[in-house]
């Protein structure tokens, strides 16, 4: 099995195109014409041109703009503390009223946390000034706000119609094979949750899959292992290992 | 994929620089003659910007149509009141996809004409409300923010015009409703995104209880051409009653799918058989639902008709987002008005009886029929239910989780007759 770089794992399994491009056969970029042969990933997903975003979130009109799902997750992680305080100050200078820093708020903490337990919905009700009860009927409004702990990876299959009609929810069902669990449950491992989301809009390249915090497009079924191994390989391997090891055993 | 294929049909204003990387950072859109428009609108009185996009003709690409510049010149002059524009960038209807393109190449476009807009308007704050699931999209909007202030062409003073004008990315956290422009407003207060009666109008009561203008973010993108080039030349594209180009997103089953940059009024049949290359694996076309997932399904037999506003709605449907979605003969229209109607009730807002009731029950007849154990008296009762559920809400969500059901019965009803007799699906199986 090919070891992925630490740079590939970053990217999620981005850099797969140049080397391993026949592994991935679309990263999520290369359409089906083929057309797309002068142009880098890079060059698509604009990365060069964004840059790393700093986790104070750099200009006050551009500080509410961070990525919320991603693979690093600490429940335990203080929530306004250094660069995150200074976010939220930049995020409040934003609105008149102090009410509309919510989102952006909950986003930030499931951001730093994975998920929004009532723990942490509590803490940004407190600095916000809002009652608990009040932050909760919003939260559990939004579909991607995790009321629960999700895996490292979270796999959101659109399975709506433009991509149904072209074999979403065969798409799903291997995911879901792969990675062997039911939809919306955390896998043994902790690593995936596959869940079924609603249109992405992204309907030109279907099947759409987000994973994280970004978009794999034009995905079939026989592309799922693939992708699966790109975002997670060097984790997957030594738990394969072990839970062949412990079946064994037991 | 529309780039960087290009149809030799194409007009390309907006989307002339998808596929070109450079395009995207402030110096090569300045190099393309970008923010020009800015500096020539700055130069003008604001209700010379207001008047011009209302000659040019521009109307709303969000899905309702409605005249932009008419829009804006519902905003009060001189009240003294701090004034918004909303970017709407939450694009979550089924089968559009033609923002996510805007932003991600040519941010830019979309900031001038923001700041056009947010002029004409005299508003002194933009928010980009973009569905939080764009965090590719939102990261080089991010960029390009960043790159504007920089310059000098947000904040205080832009271009030393005298004209202060704050702009703020805002994401959204899935939740399709809040497209509606006052479920977004209050969303960005830090809502739940439920939709508020109409009247007051936004522009009356917006956002933070002050005058606001909600615009997409293809309308938006347009303004600065129009502005550079004049209202004139922009008519010179398109009909009388539906003047310019638009982003056509076509799904589904064609050859190639994409983003296609037409003038309005073209046909499309042409559009799918040409353009797009046909149906794909030498299959026959079954069904056209072109406006996104929300608007009336047509015919296989009912597609030789112009795009434009007017001519869609004469054919019983709506152009909506221009998102064109393509079924094959070996669809079961069942199945995929199941997957609309089942996307509609997890959107609901729950505010309306008969939206939140009515799109679950649709849902359930639904799926009762497609599992084979429907009756023909089921087909009333959907219609019955989508009756209730049309005109009998605050917003439009109810009426267009009903519009492709009553569509579809009305359309392929030999086809639900069919499940009913046979307990599945023969269309499918026969194609």
């Amino acid at each position: 099995m090919i070891r992925k770089t630490e740079e590939m794992k970053d990217r999620g399994g981005a850099g797969a195109a140049g080397t391993g491009g026949s592994k991935v056969r679309n990263p999520g970029w290369a359409g089906e014409t083929g057309d797309f042969g002068h142009l880098t990933e890079a060059d698509i997903r604009g990365t060069n041109y964004v840059g790393q975003r700093p986790k104070d979130g750099g200009h006050p009109g551009a500080s509410c703009s961070m990525p919320y799902q991603l693979a690093e997750k600490n429940p335990e992680a203080p929530l306004f503390e250094g660069p995150y305080r200074e976010r939220l100050e930049k995020i409040l200078s934003r609105y008149p009223e102090k009410r509309a820093a919510l989102l952006p708020t909950l986003a930030m903490a499931q951001e730093i946390r994975g998920y929004l337990s009532p723990e942490t919905m509590e803490e940004v009700a407190r600095v916000l000034d809002l009652s608990p009860a009040y932050v909760r009927g919003v939260a559990t409004f939004y579909t991607m706000y995790n009321k629960r702990p999700v895996g490292t990876y979270l796999i959101q299959v659109c399975t709506n119609v433009c991509c149904n009609l072209c074999g979403a929810d065969e798409v799903l069902k291997a995911f879901l094979r792969e990675t062997g669990t039911e939809l919306g449950e955390v896998s043994a491992d902790g690593l995936f949750t596959v869940v079924e989301a609603e249109c992405l809009g992204a309907c030109g390249f279907p099947t759409v899959v987000q994973i994280n915090e970004r978009y794999y497009e034009n995905v079939t079924p026989e592309d799922v292992p693939a992708i699966l191994e790109s975002i997670a390989g060097a984790a997957v391997e030594p738990t394969e290992a072990g839970r062949t090891g412990g079946g064994a055993g037991a | 994929m529309a780039y960087p294929y290009r149809h030799e049909k194409e007009t390309r204003i907006l989307s002339e620089y998808f596929g070109d990387p450079e395009a995207r950072t402030l110096a090569g859109w300045r190099e393309r003659g970008g923010y020009q428009a800015l500096e020539k609108a700055l130069g003008m009185d604001r209700d010379a910007v207001i008047e011009e996009v209302k000659n040019s003709g521009l109307r709303g690409r969000g899905g309702a149509g409605f005249p932009t510049g008419v829009k804006w010149s519902f905003m009060p002059k001189d009240d003294g009141k701090p004034h918004y524009l909303l970017v709407n960038s939450d694009e979550s209807e089924p089968g559009a996809f033609k923002d996510r393109e805007l932003i991600r190449w040519t941010p830019h476009q979309l900031i001038e004409g923001a700041l056009i807009g947010a002029y004409a308007i005299r508003a002194q704050h933009v928010y980009i409300y973009m569905r939080g699931e764009f965090f590719e999209p939102a990261q080089i909007m991010a960029r390009a923010i960043e790159e504007a202030y920089a310059a000098g062409l947000a904040g205080k003073n832009i271009l030393g015009s005298g004209v202060d004008i704050d702009i703020t990315l805002h994401l959204g956290a899935g939740a399709y409703i809040c497209g509606e422009e006052t479920a977004l407003m209050n969303s960005l207060e830090g809502r739940r995104g439920q939709p508020r009666i109409k009247p007051p109008f936004p522009a009356a009561v917006g956002a933070f209880g002050m005058p606001t203008t909600i615009n997409n973010v293809e309308t938006l993108c347009s303004v600065p051409h129009i502005i550079k080039n004049g209202a004139e030349w922009y008519r010179s594209f398109g009909t009388e009653k539906s003047p310019g180009t638009k982003l056509f997103n076509v799904s589904g089953h064609v050859v190639r799918r994409g983003n296609y940059e037409l003038p309005l009024g073209f046909n499309l049949k042409e559009l799918i058989y040409d353009v797009c290359g046909g149906i794909r694996d030498g299959r026959k076309l079954k069904a056209v639902i072109p406006g996104g997932s929300s608007v009336p399904i047509l015919h296989a037999d009912e597609i030789d008709i112009p795009l434009d506003y007017e001519s869609v709605a004469k054919a019983g449907s709506m152009l909506g987002t221009a998102s064109v979605i393509v079924m094959h003969d070996g669809t079961c229209i069942l199945k995929q008005v199941r997957r609309i109607v089942e996307f509609y009730a997890h959107e609901s807002c729950g505010q309306c009886t008969p939206c939140r009731e009515g799109t679950e029950w649709l849902a359930r007849i639904l799926r009762r029929i497609e599992a084979g154990a429907g009756t023909e008296e089921d087909l009333d009762l959907l219609l019955d239910v989508g009756k209730n559920m049309t005109g009998t809400t605050i917003c439009v969500l109810s009426d267009s989780a009903a519009a492709p059901v009553a569509s579809s019965i009305r359309k392929f009803r030999e086809e639900y007759l069919a499940h009913i007799r046979h307990g599945k699906c023969t269309a499918a199986a026969a194609a």
